[in-house]
């Protein structure tokens, strides 16, 4: 790997670190959130090089894979973890920054699934399985995906044609826009 | 005769799982209270927690949803109930953030434009049932003991991690569900795969990562001989249940006769050369608990399992 000054970014990990108050620099490489994280065989940069990467600055690359979206947020990482980092939240920051930044990363799917499923609480407050799904396969194109799940999930009545919207849908949307509004006048991340 | 006044009395989150894919939770949740005369009583107006989509993208958000829940839930007496393992989590981590870092906490005030309710235990079903009410008390409440079910607990991922968040148990190996499932008078198998995750919310946007990860569980619950395996969480029900034929189909196909006659090299039955694949009824612990304290069994959600559980119960004389 060639290090410069081009493709290293202290700013950048100074960001993960403040938005996931953990620190990188306390990670010496043992490698225990790798050995037990169920997702690492999806990704292309296991944990512990993720955060290797990060000492290093390297933001680029661990941002444009997939691995971060590939984290299944199970916190085994974090749980193992002898010096404390904790890994799960740095993937927490690595996604939020990737995703307000529409960041490089391949992975769509998993980020389409959030952003609808984000949106849903937004929309109706309680999750609406039938259109998540729907939108879902809609969306990326995917217009058979399990479509033969759904006749037996209705019959059992675990899929609902209509769905009701809460009765504190302004309340949420309003904690939707203070939210904007404080990201706007820079008072939160 | 006068109802009686309930032993324990609590405040309820389904969670929207329970209102859907999870129906059969906050069925057999309720049917278990009443059995226990334990009072439940849902929180008015309760909206999404945000589950992994919102902190994965968003924590400011996460937090805010979670900590505008909790104040609602304070509107109604008594420890908060919650069935579900991520909204569990998300709860109880919003309240641990939230008490430790007050910069975080004034944010989320002004987000949800009030004060951050903090307070009120949150619990989970399986605590309620361990602690609250107690083993002891729980096994003298069995009217039905789950005699000779052999059963595989599976804590999966947030019941018990990161430690310092849930304070259910021992982060690596816990056991409050074998303990539960001992007090119903059956029988907890060891296995290996506990505590290892089902693929959680990638059954909507990458399944395959659930078919593989939720097989090595089903796998390895028939190789310890169990009956059938029982959860806490409606996602990992979701993911062992309502995918439980996508992943025979692709991981332990049937062994069909064209195949034997040819020699197919085709993949047959478990990956390790063993017995070909059972079909494994997955069970809510609440299910499990109704049914030894005598509950109506149509009363219990077991008709919205796919994987029907139905020749299991009858075979050991448990319906």
């Amino acid at each position: 790997m060639h290090l410069s000054n081009e493709t290293m970014n202290v700013g950048f990990v100074k960001k993960v670190e403040a938005l996931s108050g953990t620190s990188v620099r306390r990670c010496f490489q043992c490698g225990k959130c790798s050995a037990g994280c169920p997702m690492a065989a999806f990704m292309e940069h296991p944990p512990n090089r993720i955060v290797r990467l990060l000492q290093l600055g390297q933001w680029e690359r661990v941002l444009a894979g997939r691995s971060i979206w590939y984290c299944a947020s199970c916190e085994t990482c974090s749980t193992r973890c002898p010096n404390k980092v904790n890994l799960a939240s740095i993937m927490d920051a690595l996604r939020k920054l990737s995703w307000d930044a529409d960041g490089p990363s391949k992975e769509s799917y998993v980020q389409l699934a959030n952003r609808l499923f984000i949106e849903n609480i937004r929309t109706y407050g309680r999750q609406y399985e039938l259109r998540l799904g729907a939108a879902f396969n809609l969306k990326s194109g995917q217009f058979l995906k399990d479509l033969m799940l759904g006749p037996k999930l209705l019959a059992r009545g675990k899929l609902k044609m209509f769905h009701s919207k809460n009765k504190n849908l302004p309340e949420i949307e309003a904690i939707f826009s203070r939210i904007e509004e404080m990201r706007k006048k820079g008072e939160a991340l | 005769m006068t109802p009686k006044k309930h032993v324990l009395d609590y405040s309820y989150y389904p969670g929207c799982s329970l209102h859907a894919s999870g129906r059969e939770y906050d069925i057999s949740t309720r049917a278990l209270f009443k059995a226990l005369n334990m009072g439940l009583k849902e929180v008015p107006g309760w909206f999404c927690c945000g589950a992994t989509p919102a902190h994965n993208v968003d924590e400011l958000l996460s937090l805010s949803l979670c900590a505008k829940n909790l104040s609602l839930a304070e509107t109604v007496e008594g420890d908060l109930a919650v069935a579900c393992a991520a909204c569990f989590s998300r709860l109880k981590t919003t309240q641990h953030h939230l008490k430790g870092d007050e910069a975080k906490r004034k944010q989320v005030e002004k987000a949800i434009d009030g004060p951050a309710a903090l307070g009120k235990p949150v619990k989970h079903i399986l605590e309620i049932l361990a602690r609250d009410f107690g083993l002891a008390r729980l096994e003298g409440n069995v009217k039905k003991p789950l005699m000779g079910l052999k059963v595989a607990c599976y804590y999966g991922c947030l019941l018990t991690r990161p430690p310092e968040v849930p304070d259910l148990d021992d982060c690596e190996d816990p056991s409050i569900m074998e303990d539960i499932l001992r007090a119903l008078g059956a029988e907890p198998v060891k296995w290996s795969h506990r505590m290892e995750c089902c693929g959680a919310n990638f059954t909507l946007s990458r399944p395959g990562v659930v078919l593989k990860l939720s097989n090595a569980i089903l796998e390895s619950a028939q190789a310890a001989d169990a009956d059938c395996i029982m959860v806490a969480c409606p996602l990992c029900h979701g993911n062992l249940d309502i995918r439980q034929q996508g992943i025979k189909e692709k991981y332990a196909p049937e062994v069909t006769l064209m195949g034997n006659i040819f020699g197919s090299d085709q993949k047959q039955g478990n990956s390790d050369g063993g017995e070909p694949r059972r079909e494994t009824p997955i069970f809510y612990v609440t299910q499990l608990a109704a049914l030894a304290m005598g509950a109506p069994t149509d009363k219990l959600g077991l008709e919205s399992i796919i994987i029907d559980p139905m020749p299991l119960l009858r075979e050991k004389k448990l319906l």
